[in-house]
């Protein structure tokens, strides 16, 4: 690792590359403070400008903004009470009350050092996890990727909660309109319907930028009202207790370090980001406190927990991106485009082929908190400023950018059709109910699926192997459970059938993981089967519903 | 049986499903043994068929009013600047050979400025200003910094 390290350090620290990432830690800072402008939609807006940059400082560049954006949150939700992103929703349950008590500066100094915290955590995971998990990921074979893009799917729609069904039929018509253009195997056309354009197909960057940012812009002025708001609240410049909070911060040391990993462990899980994480680990927190009917009044440790959650979660996105190749969020999503922008194709042979490359992202991954620490102040005053835009002139302008955007990804004019149309789709799909994060993911993932299968096919007509290989299984298993999992959420405590879900879900999942190599494996799958029946005995002696065992 | 709006929209992708499944039959066999050009979209096909239908049973047994004209015309009027916002981005993308990325881009960004934002003089010259500042800004930065060749159009010949 630490000879991997020497290839990337002198890669990344260069002027230019640590101008860039200023720049995109500031940009995202002020994007992420600004409510309903979401990060994806300033990495989407970012992206154009990494086409004429090299793959480190163009990756750099997007981790910067996304780490910015992460913490950028903060500002409008502990001054204003309004989140600046879905990502620090939680932030402002506590940190507007500790503003409103005559100590914003303290509030946002909790905030900045927990972002910090959080970040510097899932860096240092993501340097030691990713390898490893890359190595594993070696392992794969086309039809264990095949199923693994199928779990992806199905927990992205599982997190529909109770839109399961348009959440899974969003899923599926992603990976319909990913089969428009050319078939994987012999480039034959395919639901061209006689226009020579679509033999194309749908480039994966317009139709996200379409259904998310487009369709997400024209939401926001909806109506002349809401068109003619200012993008924030209320609100004035303070001075940062950069000291006092660092102090109070680190006497929170285990709220700091369990909600961090939250963080890195939501952020594994595909399509479950920071929206959740935030939420996960102040609920965490508020249960684990000594202080906990302080919660919701000022608490610190609510401050703490959803901040560090939301920052590591970046680090567990990147995780999955950089060891398997597989984007398992929107953000993720836009980076694995950037790269593949610059021939770059991320896979488990990436860190080792690529290891300049890959360690340099995690570098800039590390780096960017550091940024992000040192800009806040900065940015507070120009997030001051920024407020007061209205929301139209924003929507007008940037809805021109995406179109000059998209044009300059391959120079062809029927990109930003594709942006046209699927910004209607985004935007029907929204008013219908549909979730689009699967819709997107269903695109990206759609043309890897299909290459994998095809893959499965052209070493065997035989679907037994889809049961037969342990990753394969392990993956089906688990989409399997992802799909009850709503039900489960929905019914526990209530339902008998809850008390075993769990139980059922660890011993089943033991076989897959028992027949693969090594001898550490196996030994984990007893561990579980034997975890899983103890389970499955204290809940039954219980006799009533289980306590949040996940 | 209602008429409710996810009973509307489970029968617009039904249809949807089945046309697309017709139109698989329009695909080449395979060669080699290969993975025929059919055999995905048929896969994603046939679920997507089936929840089109799950959809539809839900849809009966949900609350949810039945869908009408009125209703529709009301959603659509509470919607109006999106609609008109594609509108204009349509009108944008047809004139672009004509105009071109600067000249199609100013008129765009004002036009929305000002259905949106409003038209009266002082908004009207707030509204040019910012057109001509970012657009011409950003096609700036494309064509000169980033090597972009922009679509020039018939009007105004740059490059």
């Amino acid at each position: 690792m630490f000879e991997n390290l020497a290839l990337a350090i002198p890669e990344l620290f260069t002027l230019t590359n640590m101008m860039l990432m200023m720049v995109g830690t500031t940009a995202g800072l002020l994007a992420g403070a600004i409510p309903g402008f979401t990060i994806a939609m300033a990495v989407v807006l970012v992206l154009p400008f990494t086409f004429t940059m090299t793959p480190v400082q163009g990756l750099a560049t997007m981790i910067a903004v996304y780490v910015g954006g992460l913490s950028g949150g903060l500002m409008s939700g502990i001054l204003t009470g309004i989140p600046g992103t879905p990502s620090s929703v939680a932030t402002t349950f506590d940190g507007y009350p500790l503003a409103r008590s005559g100590k914003p500066g303290l509030a946002l100094g909790i905030g900045v050092w927990s972002s910090f915290f959080g970040g510097v955590f899932a860096s240092i995971v993501l340097m030691l996890v990713a390898p490893q998990l890359a190595r594993i990921g070696l392992e794969f074979q086309p039809v264990d990727y095949f199923s693994l893009v199928i779990f992806a799917l199905t927990v992205t729609a599982s997190l529909a909660g109770d839109q399961m069904v348009k959440g899974l039929m969003a899923g599926l018509v992603g990976l319909l309109v990913a089969t428009v253009g050319s078939d994987v195997v012999f480039g034959q056309p395919r639901f061209t319907f006689g226009f020579d354009a679509m033999e194309q197909g749908f480039a994966f960057l317009p139709v996200l930028v379409g259904i998310f940012a487009f369709g997400r812009l024209l939401g926001d002025v909806k109506n002349r009202e809401k068109a003619h708001q200012p993008l924030g609240g209320e609100t004035h410049v303070v001075h940062i207790d950069y000291l006092g909070a660092m102090r109070e911060v680190l006497r929170r040391w285990g709220n700091l370090l369990r909600s961090s990993a939250i963080g890195v462990f939501v952020g594994v899980l595909p399509a479950a980001g920071s929206t959740i994480s935030n939420i996960l680990a102040y609920d965490q927190a508020k249960k684990t406190s000594k202080e906990h009917e302080q919660f919701g009044k000022g608490a610190i440790d609510g401050i703490i927990a959803p901040e560090a959650a939301n920052n590591a979660t970046a680090g567990g996105a990147l995780i999955v991106m950089m060891a398997l190749g597989l984007p398992g969020d929107i953000m993720t999503a836009i980076m694995l485009g950037a790269l593949l922008i610059h021939d770059v194709i991320p896979s488990p042979s990436f860190i080792s082929d690529e290891p300049k490359i890959a360690y340099a992202i995690f570098l800039a991954f590390f780096v960017a908190n550091f940024m992000m620490l040192a800009l806040q102040s900065v940015t507070l005053r120009g997030f001051v400023l920024i407020t007061r835009v209205k929301l139209y002139m924003l929507s007008a302008v940037i809805l021109f950018y995406c179109a000059v955007g998209m044009f300059a990804l391959n120079n062809v004019a029927w990109d930003m059709w594709t942006l046209f149309f699927f910004g209607i789709v985004g935007f029907f799909m929204r008013a219908l109910g549909f979730p689009v994060v699967p819709l997107v993911l269903g695109v990206v993932l759609g043309r890897i699926a299909e290459a994998r299968l095809s893959q499965v096919f052209a070493r065997s007509d035989d679907i037994g192997v889809f049961l037969s290989r342990p990753w394969s299984l392990f993956f089906l298993l688990l989409a399997c459970f992802s799909i009850v999992f709503p039900l489960y959420q929905k019914h526990r405590g209530t339902a008998p059938w809850t008390r075993f879900y769990v139980p059922i879900l660890l011993v089943v999942m033991a076989w897959p993981v028992f027949q693969m190599p090594g001898s550490i494996r196996p030994v984990l799958a007893i561990g579980m089967v034997i975890g899983g029946l103890a389970l499955a005995v204290i809940n039954i002696k219980r006799g009533s519903a289980p306590q949040a065992t996940e | 049986m209602t008429l409710n709006r996810d009973f509307l929209t489970a029968v617009v992708f039904l249809l949807l499903t089945v046309g697309m499944y017709v139109a698989t039959y329009s695909l080449p066999e395979p060669m080699f043994n290969q993975l025929a050009s059919w055999t995905w979209p048929r896969t994603i096909l046939v679920p997507l068929g089936l929840l089109s239908v799950v959809m539809l049973i839900q849809s009966q047994k949900s609350d949810q009013p039945a869908a009408t004209l009125g209703g529709f015309l009301a959603w659509a009027k509470e919607n109006v600047n999106p609609f008109l916002c594609f509108g204009l981005f349509f009108l944008f993308l047809l004139t672009l050979p004509t105009l071109g990325m600067l000249l199609g881009g100013l008129a765009y960004v004002f036009l929305t400025l000002c259905v949106l934002g409003g038209w009266q003089p002082r908004q009207m010259a707030v509204h040019a200003g910012i057109s001509i500042v970012f657009v011409t800004g950003m096609w700036a930065i494309f064509s000169f910094a980033l090597g972009v060749v922009l679509p020039e159009g018939t009007i105004l010949r740059v490059y």
